[in-house]
C-alpha cells in the first residue's frame, strides 16, 4: 500500500510540475523524459538477451519521418509523432527478419552499423531530406509552449512505462525471460523465439521512433549529425546501467540521477562533461553489475535486516 | 602458406577487377590502395585482440585518436617531426594501453560479451571526452614538407606519402606472422588463442600473454597514429569510425586470417575510392563498409544456420 501511495504522489507531482516551475526546469525534465523512454526501450530489448546498439538509428528514422511529413506534406505535428513511430516500426519489422537471426556481438554490431547506414542514406537523399544541413520546420510543436510539450512527453513516458510493466507482468515475461536465460531450452519448451524477438524489436523500435519524432518536433529541426548522434544510444545505456537493468524502475531512477547530474556538470565543464557517462558505465560494469540503485538498496536492506534481528531477539 | 583453389580464384578475380579499375579510374585505384592499406593496418591489431582475447574492443579507434594527439602534442611542444615521434608515441601509448587493460578490460575477460562491449564502449567515451577536455573539439593540422610530395607518370600525378601505409601494412603483417610462428612468446600467444585452458595446463602464463597482446595491439595503433598525422586533420572523433571499419574487415576476412584483412582492406578501399570518384555519388562511399559488414555478418549467419 505504501509503495502505491508513493507512486501516486510522484505521478501527481510530475503532472502538476509545470504550475510551479519555469521553462528552464521544464526543459531539463523534458530531456530527462526523452532519455528515460529511450533507456526503457533499450532495456526492454535487453530483457530478451539481445544487446541493441540501434537505439539512435530508430530514433533518427522516427525523427526524420515526422519532420519530413510536417515539412513536405503539411501533416499535423501530433499525428506526425505517431507516424514517426509507425515508420520506425515498419523498418524494424522488415529488418527484423534478417537482423534477429544474429546473436550477441553480431547483433550488437549490425544494429550499430545500421544506424550509420540510415544516417548515410538520409544525408545522401538530399532532395527529400535536406542533406547534411538538415531540415528546419517552420514551427515547433504547440508553438513551443513548454508546458504543453512537457505534458506531451510525460504522456508518452507514462505509455512507455506502461508497456514496460506489461512486459514484466503479463504472460509474455515467461517467454522473454526464458529466451534470455537459455534459448535452446526456450525453443524446446515450444516458445517461438523469433516471434517474440520480432515483437519486442518492433515495439521498442516504435517507441524509439516516437521519441525521435517528438524530439524533432520539439526543436523543429533535424540534421543527420545531431539526429543520429550516438548520445541517443550511450546516455540511455548508461542510465539503465546505473538504475539496474531488466527492470522498469532501473532506467527511471538512472535517468533521473544522471539527467540531473549531467545538467549540473554541463555548467561546470562545457567541453567533455560526457566523460562522467563513460566513467559511470565502466565503474558499473566492473563493480556494480546490478546497478547503483539496487546495490545501495541491498546494502541498506542488509543493515535493516540486522537491525530487525536484534529487535526480535530483545 | 598454401592456397586453396577457391582462394586462387578469388585472387584472380581481385587482380582482374584491379586491372579494370586501373584502366578506368587510375586515381581511384591508387587512392584506394593507399586508404585500404591504412584500414588494414588499423584492423590488424583489432583482429589480434579479437582473436586472442576474444574481446571486441570498441575503444579501438579511440586508441588511434590518442596516438594521433600524442604525436601532435610532441610536434607542437618540441617541434618533433611526426615520423620521429613514432618511438615516444609507441612507448607512451603502450603504457596507456597496458594501464587501461589492467584496470578495466582484464576484469571482464570471463564475463559475457554484453559486459565487454559495454565496458569498451565506456572506455571509448572516456578517451574521447578526455581529449575534448584537453584539446577541445577544434580540428588541428600538422604541416610537414614531405607529406604532400607527389610523383607523376606522364600527365598523371599522385601523392606518394600515403604509399607508406601500404609498405607498413605489409611489414606489420610479415612481422606479426613471423612473431606468431617463430618466437616462443608468439607460439604461446597462438596457443592461447586456440585454447586458453589447454595453454594454461601446459604452463603458459595466460594472463601475461593477454596483457602482452593487448599492449602490442595498442602499440601498433601508436605507430599508425604517428605515421597518419602528417596527412590527417585531427579532432576528438577522428578515430571512431575506424573501430567499426576494422571490425568489418576482421569479419570479412574471418578470425585468424591476417592476409585476408589486407586483401579485404584494399578491396574495400578501392570500392570506396571508385564510388567517391563518381560525380554526384561521392557521399554514398561511406556506405561501402557498413553495407559489406552487414552483408557479411548476415551471410555468415545463414551459412551457420544451414
Amino acid at each position: 500500500m505504501n509503495k502505491k501511495a508513493i507512486l501516486i504522489i510522484l505521478t501527481a507531482l510530475a503532472v502538476v510540475l509545470p504550475f510551479f516551475t519555469g521553462a528552464y526546469v521544464l526543459s531539463i525534465f523534458i530531456s530527462i523524459f526523452v532519455f528515460l523512454s529511450l533507456s526503457l526501450s533499450w532495456d526492454m530489448m535487453l530483457r530478451t538477451g539481445q544487446l541493441s546498439f540501434g537505439t539512435a538509428g530508430f530514433f533518427g528514422i522516427g525523427a526524420y519521418a515526422s519532420a519530413l511529413a510536417v515539412a513536405n506534406l503539411g501533416l499535423n505535428p501530433i499525428l506526425s509523432i505517431i507516424l514517426g513511430g509507425l515508420f520506425s516500426a515498419i523498418i524494424a519489422f522488415a529488418l527484423g527478419f534478417v537482423v534477429l537471426r544474429l546473436r550477441e556481438i553480431y547483433f550488437a554490431i549490425t544494429t550499430l552499423a545500421l544506424t550509420h547506414v540510415f544516417s548515410v542514406i538520409i544525408r545522401n537523399l538530399s532532395d527529400i531530406t535536406g542533406g547534411a544541413s538538415g531540415t528546419i520546420l517552420p514551427n515547433a510543436i504547440f508553438n513551443g509552449d513548454p508546458k504543453l510539450i512537457y505534458w506531451a512527453i510525460l504522456l508518452i513516458t507514462f505509455m512507455v512505462i506502461g508497456i514496460s510493466e506489461m512486459f514484466k507482468r503479463t504472460k509474455i515475461r515467461f517467454a522473454i525471460n526464458s529466451i534470455r536465460n537459455d534459448e535452446t531450452t526456450a525453443k524446446s519448451s515450444g516458445i517461438d523465439v523469433f516471434k517474440y524477438l520480432l515483437l519486442v524489436f518492433v515495439i521498442t523500435s516504435a517507441i524509439q521512433g516516437v521519441i525521435g519524432a517528438f524530439y524533432a518536433q520539439q526543436f523543429a529541426f533535424v540534421n543527420p549529425e545531431s539526429t543520429f548522434s550516438l548520445n541517443f544510444l550511450l546516455l540511455p545505456i548508461a542510465m539503465a546501467l546505473v538504475g539496474g537493468i531488466y527492470t522498469t524502475s532501473g532506467p527511471i531512477i538512472g535517468a533521473l540521477i544522471l539527467g540531473l547530474i549531467s545538467e549540473y556538470l554541463k555548467l561546470l565543464i562545457p567541453y567533455g562533461h560526457l566523460v562522467v557517462y563513460g566513467v559511470i558505465i565502466v565503474l558499473v560494469v566492473l563493480f556494480l553489475p546490478e546497478g547503483i540503485f539496487k546495490s545501495v538498496k541491498k546494502l541498506f536492506a542488509s543493515k535493516d535486516n540486522v537491525g530487525s534481528d536484534i529487535n526480535a531477539q530483545s | 602458406m598454401s592456397l586453396t583453389k577457391k582462394q586462387y580464384i578469388m585472387l584472380f578475380l581481385l587482380a582482374l577487377i584491379i586491372l579494370i579499375i586501373a584502366l578506368w579510374q587510375p586515381h581511384a585505384l591508387i587512392y584506394g590502395i593507399q586508404r585500404g592499406s591504412l584500414y588494414a593496418l588499423i584492423a590488424l591489431p583489432l583482429a589480434l585482440v579479437l582473436g586472442i582475447l576474444g574481446v571486441l574492443n570498441l575503444a579501438h579507434g579511440e586508441f588511434l585518436t590518442v596516438g594521433l594527439y600524442l604525436s601532435y602534442m610532441l610536434y607542437e611542444r618540441f617541434n618533433l617531426d611526426p615520423l620521429l615521434s613514432i618511438i615516444p608515441v609507441v612507448i607512451i601509448l603502450s603504457l596507456i594501453g597496458a594501464g587501461i587493460y589492467l584496470l578495466t578490460i582484464k576484469h571482464v575477460l570471463k564475463d559475457g560479451h554484453l559486459n565487454q562491449l559495454l565496458l569498451t564502449f565506456g572506455v571509448s567515451l572516456i578517451l574521447i571526452e578526455i581529449i575534448n577536455i584537453i584539446w577541445t573539439s577544434r580540428p588541428r593540422n600538422v604541416f610537414t614538407s614531405y607529406s604532400y610530395s607527389s610523383m607523376s607518370i606522364g600527365n598523371f600525378s599522385f601523392g606518394t606519402y600515403e604509399f607508406l601505409y601500404f609498405f607498413m601494412a605489409i611489414a606489420v603483417l610479415i612481422l606479426l606472422q613471423l612473431f606468431l610462428k617463430k618466437t616462443r612468446l608468439g607460439q604461446a600467444t597462438f596457443a592461447v588463442g586456440q585454447n586458453p585452458r589447454g595453454a594454461k595446463i601446459v604452463g603458459i602464463n595466460v594472463s601475461y600473454v593477454y596483457l602482452f597482446v593487448f599492449t602490442l595491439a595498442v602499440a601498433i595503433l601508436g605507430l599508425v597514429g604517428a605515421v597518419m598525422l602528417p596527412r590527417t586533420a585531427i579532432f576528438p572523433a577522428v578515430g571512431s569510425p575506424f573501430s567499426l571499419k576494422s571490425f568489418a574487415l576482421a569479419a570479412m576476412a574471418g578470425l585468424g586470417n591476417m592476409n585476408g584483412i589486407l586483401i579485404a582492406g584494399i578491396g574495400l578501399g578501392i570500392g570506396e575510392a571508385v564510388i567517391k570518384s563518381i560525380p554526384g555519388a561521392g557521399g554514398w562511399a561511406d556506405i561501402v563498409f557498413f553495407g559489406v559488414l552487414i552483408a557479411v555478418i548476415i551471410a555468415r549467419s545463414y551459412r551457420e544456420g544451414n
